[in-house]
């Protein structure tokens, strides 16, 4: 064993937890190494001083004061409870009105979501056929019509039945049709 | 037989909170003077002493008696509010060891020497200059372990001050046993090498 490793050992002999074998090892290191031996015997004196090191006392308000918190602590988050109680006490008529409120949004929601499935329908159905260079007169599509189509997205419904979006100009929309293909001489 | 510290938590889970004002009597005199010494302030030991318990109090509820003790758990936390003082210390002023010493002189220098003027008339064999010797070493002592880096500091105090088992320390720190016994034994060393000149002198 060397010096470094017998530092290694220190703690352990100390504590008399050094197995029989290291320990024969350590202690012939140390009966022969004179710096080792004094190093150890600061190494004990240094442990046992930090080990008598004086309590200290709690101050005798300890407690009270820690109740003290605790009960604060406490009334803290009841009365946070409470203002989330309070929160939400209202009138009893806010809440139906609050109740009518969402069905009929939702009510509005589902019925408009019908009308665009509908006619994205007749998009799937239909396909689009150029008409230029040909002497089929431009036909707008007759199932679509601003009238089912819902205010706030009046944009989009010109956008179907007229042509004023230039990309669609030389479009039109035909109905998938073995009757109107004829006519528009494409197919 | 006292009851353990599980069963006292049982107790409190169930309600009782007589249970907790007796763990927190239990407990409370280590638990200081392991903040004092970590800290090395005894004013702010208190205030974070009663946090630990106010922050247990409030986790009580999530405490599972037999998978960890409760001392394990207390210094654990502990140990993380310790860790956040020392930051925001170092944040809103340098941290001198001198101010450490001082508040350590604060932690049993008045006591000793209230000690030392009320023995010195009654006893006979009262020799100041022993009593003096032995304030100094502490005061030594405690300044040596306040400069070493909370790394080894902690298990330090934990093991040599709290007198804790190399198994307590390691779920505290959350460390191998092996990185706690060679961190111990490291930190007894650099205390050994800090101290050395002074103990040499004696």
């Amino acid at each position: 064993m060397n010096c470094l490793q017998a530092e290694e050992h220190f703690s352990a002999h100390y504590e008399d937890t050094l197995d029989y074998q290291t320990l024969q090892r350590f202690e012939s290191h140390i009966d022969e190494c004179q710096g080792c031996e004094r190093e150890y015997s600061l190494f004990r004196e240094a442990v046992q001083a930090s080990q008598q090191l004086p309590q200290i006392e709690p101050s005798p308000s300890f407690t009270a004061t820690l109740q003290q918190r605790l009960t604060e602590e406490e009334l803290e988050t009841l009365s946070l409870w409470q203002r989330l109680q309070n929160f939400f006490i209202l009138p009893k008529w806010v809440y139906g009105f609050a109740i009518i409120l969402v069905l009929a949004s939702s009510a509005s929601f589902l019925y408009y979501d019908d009308l665009f499935q509908g006619s994205s329908q007749s998009d799937v159905e239909g396909e689009f056929i150029s008409t230029q260079g040909s002497d089929a007169p431009t036909q707008l599509p007759s199932e679509i019509d601003d009238r089912f189509l819902p205010r706030s997205f009046g944009s989009v419904g010109s956008a179907f039945t007229t042509s004023s979006r230039p990309m669609q100009r030389n479009y039109v929309l035909k109905r998938v049709s073995y009757t109107t293909t004829s006519t528009a001489g494409g197919l | 037989m006292p009851e353990l510290d599980d069963e006292l938590m049982q107790r409190f889970q169930k309600g009782d909170e007589d249970a907790f004002n007796l763990l927190v009597r239990r407990h409370q005199k280590p638990l200081i003077n392991f903040i004092a010494r970590f800290t090395g302030d005894k004013d702010n030991a208190e205030d974070l002493a009663q946090e630990t318990f106010i922050r247990m109090f409030k986790a009580a509820n999530r405490y599972k008696p037999g998978r960890a003790q409760f001392k394990t758990w207390m210094y654990f936390i502990a140990k993380n509010l310790c860790k956040n003082e020392i930051r925001n210390r170092g944040r809103r002023e340098r941290y001198h060891v001198d101010n450490i010493v001082c508040n350590d002189n604060s932690i049993d220098g008045n006591d000793e020497d209230i000690d030392l003027i009320a023995s010195a008339p009654a006893d006979a064999a009262f020799q100041p200059e022993i009593a003096l010797e032995r304030k100094e070493l502490r005061n030594t002592v405690q300044k040596a372990i306040a400069e070493l880096p909370d790394q080894y500091r902690l298990p330090l105090v934990l093991r040599d001050i709290q007198g804790l088992s190399y198994d307590e320390i390691g779920n505290i720190l959350e460390l191998r046993s092996g990185t706690t016994k060679s961190r111990i034994n490291r930190a007894r060393l650099m205390l050994k090498d800090k101290l050395k000149s002074y103990m040499e002198l004696i």
